[in-house]
């Protein structure tokens, strides 16, 4: 009689090509965060600037009915490439997609790791790729909802709105521009809430150390600029990063005067960080080969 | 011994060995590393800045304090407090104990309470003496160093008390508190008249010097503090009726485990 | 003998998911088993007695109080939670102190009973391991030990055989029928029927929320007359019992085929048959090679009474 050994084996049979085999993971994070209380809510708030913008680019094409309450010359109306990146890289939106990271990536890893379930994951046929791709599709979901999506709306509005398509004969590329960004900030955040969530088992520490090194980033940056007053310390900012890596995009003002590529250069080192740091914590425990 | 010392005791320990203390330390510890930071950038003139040790010590290790590691602590130590028991599937252990449930939440936040009070006293006495090494035995300046730890104790026990009393009613205390204290408390402080009494940070304020204009913009507020004594009384009832809320939500909650 | 826990038309609702439904009964000292399969309330049941739900209707006394909120009580109840949960940063010595700590007993009184109880349940060579380094057996017993290391007079075990291995089981088993002999009251839930049948005779039947019965194991199977019993049997000549017992009014079908050598029986007077049939094989001058009752066990009982 063959006696069958018990408990999970990593998977040694053939991988057949499928479509998306991190689809089903992305789909059940997706729904759990739906099914978080308070989560439609603090979702539905992040969304209140692409209101207010999308009231700016409204009075701007109403100027007249609307002339009593507003300055012409208002940053609000002017409805340039400039205007679609302030609100891109808006301090509000950024707060929120923190807080959203909180309830979407906190737990993407972190909880897998406290319940040992990463040996059911790959006792099936995924790979590790798969896996992490899809815990990471769950961030760049709700991300890119709270970015692209917005960004190309106001872009659509302000054409009907105005009735011609002048702002994109004049930047054609604006289209492109909210794109590469939105998808920066995405796989920036994501690579930031994947990489912290893998360094605890506990979603707790993990929502707070989000938070917490967000916060801190700026404080450290602001003593330290108060001391020494060098720009580049600016680089130690996640808000000035991301800020300065729309500066090119968008034609914006590069905040204290600093060169723009140096954050990319810091976003990609943040990214393949993460990356390496996944890949080691990631992988089937207590697995018999 | 009382319930509360036995339940004080047991956290007490198990606390002291957890990963989280040792963090929490080593994050305690940074405002002393910037500190040491300063001293030798003035001694060594690495920066064309003169900022005197107590300039330092007022605008920004302070606030740092006040406005930061504070709330940090208090946010994580005080919704561990049942959240770590339900998540953990450890409260039962607890609850079929003969111990009364006030006593349950009120031995572990004393046992939470003096871990972040050593970390945090530890850190701010050791920043300051960096700083004002040379002002030592000037009986005002103890006398500063004195209010200032006074002050951030009194804040921390009221934090912790208010997110103790998140923990033992919400499953996602953490998200609350977070909005709490980065949402609301820092929109209201900006508001004129009474909207700026709902924020606890409101009374700590009162309480400490506010920082002059030039220097670190970021931490500048509109403030319109409340008389010492007021705040003082306001923050120490305010303690009392966070962790009256909690004892009584934790005696009358029941705490499912998901499965 | 008064009954040490006594519920009144307990239920227990989780929003609109019916958690227990009525449940009223009497548990005396000695062993009761608290049978069920997954999800039939007997976890809920004893969280309820433990304190740690309250009732949403009726209710749950314990030596005549009210467990809701009653702390007084807890200094003699012993309970294992069914979870496999501990303070994982802990050895098993500073979980067990730390928790006997709780109760009203002197350093040195807790200390002793520590080792008492690590004794008992074979822990003490691994006292000073990490929690975190336990196997899962080892783990459990840190639970059952915790349970009694305070000497309580009942005992709450919630599926206290969890994650052993057979010799596990066996000195556990041994370990709470060591209680009873104590007349202290032990309540033990299960789902593996073997398990329970071991402990006690004394069961409780639970599913879906409410008590499908309760008794002696083998009244139980006489309150199930309306269906016939099973009994296997492997001999020589199968046919010509077969034909013997068939004229019996008491035999209600006999099936033959499965193995040349068996036969399957059933019968409606399970004791009249096993007086026949000594005599039958006797006369017959048969060898029988093997008697078995398949479902003369929990399994059978249960299944009958759900319906199965």
């Amino acid at each position: 009689m063959t006696i069958r050994e018990k408990g999970y084996h990593h998977w040694d049979g053939q991988f057949i090509e499928r479509r998306r085999p991190w689809w089903p993971i992305t789909r059940l994070g997706i729904r759990l965060t739906f099914k978080r209380k308070f989560f439609k809510f603090v979702f539905s708030s992040s969304l209140l600037p692409a209101v207010v913008f999308l009231a700016g680019i409204y009075i701007s094409e109403r100027l007249d009915d609307f002339q009593h309450m507003v300055r012409r010359e208002s940053i609000l109306l002017d409805i340039a490439p400039k205007y679609f990146g302030t609100y891109l890289t808006a301090d509000f939106l950024l707060f929120m997609a923190v807080i959203i990271l909180v309830f979407c990536g906190a737990g993407l890893v972190a909880d897998d790791l406290k319940h040992n379930t990463l040996q059911l994951y790959f006792a099936r046929p995924l790979r590790k790729r798969d896996y992490l791709l899809g815990k990471a599709s769950v961030v760049f979901f709700f991300l890119l909802l709270l970015t692209l999506v917005p960004g190309l709306l106001l872009i659509i509005f302000k054409l009907i709105f105005s009735g011609s398509f002048r702002l994109l004969l004049e930047n054609p590329w604006l289209p492109l521009a909210v794109l590469a960004y939105s998808l920066l900030f995405t796989l920036f955040l994501t690579a930031y809430a994947l990489l912290l969530s893998s360094l605890s088992r506990n979603g707790r520490a993990v929502s707070l150390l989000i938070f917490g090194v967000y916060l801190f980033s700026d404080m450290l940056f602001n003593i330290l600029y108060g001391i020494f007053h060098s720009p580049y310390l600016g680089l130690l900012s996640l808000r000035t990063n991301l800020r300065l890596a729309a500066v090119p995009l968008f034609g914006l003002k590069p905040p204290l005067g600093l060169p723009w590529g140096h954050s990319y250069i810091l976003i990609a080192v943040v990214i393949v960080l993460s990356a390496l740091v996944l890949a080691k914590k990631v992988k089937g425990v207590n697995v018999i080969k | 011994m009382s319930a509360l010392a036995k339940v004080f005791n047991f956290f007490s320990r198990l606390g002291q060995k957890s990963r989280r203390t040792q963090f929490f330390f080593v994050l305690s510890s940074l405002p002393v590393l910037l500190a040491v930071f300063l001293r030798l950038q003035q001694t060594l003139s690495l920066s064309r800045r003169n900022i005197t040790g107590l300039f330092f010590y007022s605008n920004v290790i302070l606030p740092f304090y006040v406005q930061f590691l504070v709330l940090m602590l208090a946010l994580f130590y005080g919704t561990s407090i049942v959240l770590e028991e339900v998540e953990g599937r450890t409260l039962p252990y607890l609850i079929s104990r003969p111990l009364p449930r006030p006593s349950i939440i009120l031995g572990k936040y004393g046992a939470s309470a003096i871990l972040a009070l050593v970390m945090i006293d530890i850190g701010l006495v050791a920043s300051f003496l960096i700083l004002n090494a040379e002002r030592l035995g000037d009986l005002s300046f103890d006398l500063v160093l004195l209010r200032d730890l006074a002050v951030l104790d009194l804040g921390l026990l009221c934090y912790l008390a208010l997110f103790t009393f998140l923990g033992a009613l919400l499953k996602r205390a953490v998200l609350f508190g977070l909005l709490f204290c980065f949402g609301w408390e820092n929109v209201l402080i900006y508001f004129p008249g009474l909207t700026q009494k709902l924020a606890i940070a409101h009374y700590l304020k009162s309480l400490i010097p506010q920082p002059p204009s030039s220097g670190f913009a970021f931490l500048r507020f509109n403030l319109e503090p409340s008389p010492p004594l007021t705040a003082v009384l306001v923050l120490i009832i305010l303690t009392a009726v966070f962790l009256a809320a909690a004892c009584l939500t934790f005696s009358l909650k029941e705490y499912l485990f998901e499965n | 003998m008064t009954a040490a826990i006594e519920t009144q038309k307990l239920s227990k609702y989780y929003g609109n998911i019916l958690g227990l439904s009525e449940v009223s009964l009497e548990i005396r000292p000695g062993i009761t088993g608290l049978l069920g399969p997954n999800g039939a309330g007997k976890s809920t049941l004893m969280k309820i007695l433990t304190g740690q739900l309250r009732p949403s209707l009726g209710r749950a006394f314990i030596w005549g109080e009210k467990v809701w909120n009653n702390h007084h009580l807890f200094g003699r109840i012993g309970y294992c939670p069914e979870h496999d949960s501990f303070y994982e940063q802990t050895t098993g010595w500073q979980f067990l102190t730390g928790l006997l700590r709780l109760f009203p007993f002197s350093s040195a009184e807790a200390d002793e009973r520590a080792e008492r109880a690590l004794d008992t349940v074979e822990l003490l060579a691994d006292k000073d391991r990490l929690i975190r380094g336990y196997s899962r057996g080892m783990r459990q017993r840190l639970k059952v030990a915790q349970a009694l290391a305070h000497d309580p007079e009942l005992f709450i075990l919630d599926e206290p055989l969890n994650g052993l291995d057979p010799l596990g089981k066996r000195k556990i088993i041994r370990l709470i029928k060591d209680l009873k002999n104590e007349r202290r009251t032990v309540l033990v839930s299960s789902h593996v029927l073997p398990e329970v049948e071991a402990l006690t005779k004394d069961i409780i039947l639970i599913h879906q929320g409410k008590i499908l019965a309760s008794g002696e194991i083998h009244t139980l199977r006489d309150l199930i007359d309306s269906h016939p019993h099973i009994i296997a049997l492997r001999c020589e000549r199968p046919r010509e019992l077969a034909a013997r017992l068939v004229a019996e009014p008491y035999v209600l079908k006999i099936h033959l085929g499965g193995q040349p050598d068996s036969l399957i029986v059933e019968t409606n007077n399970r004791d009249r048959f096993f007086s026949l049939l000594p005599e039958l094989v006797t006369d017959m001058g048969l060898a029988v090679a093997e008697i078995t009752s398949p479902d003369d066990n929990l399994q059978a009982v249960f299944d009958y009474l759900v319906g199965k």
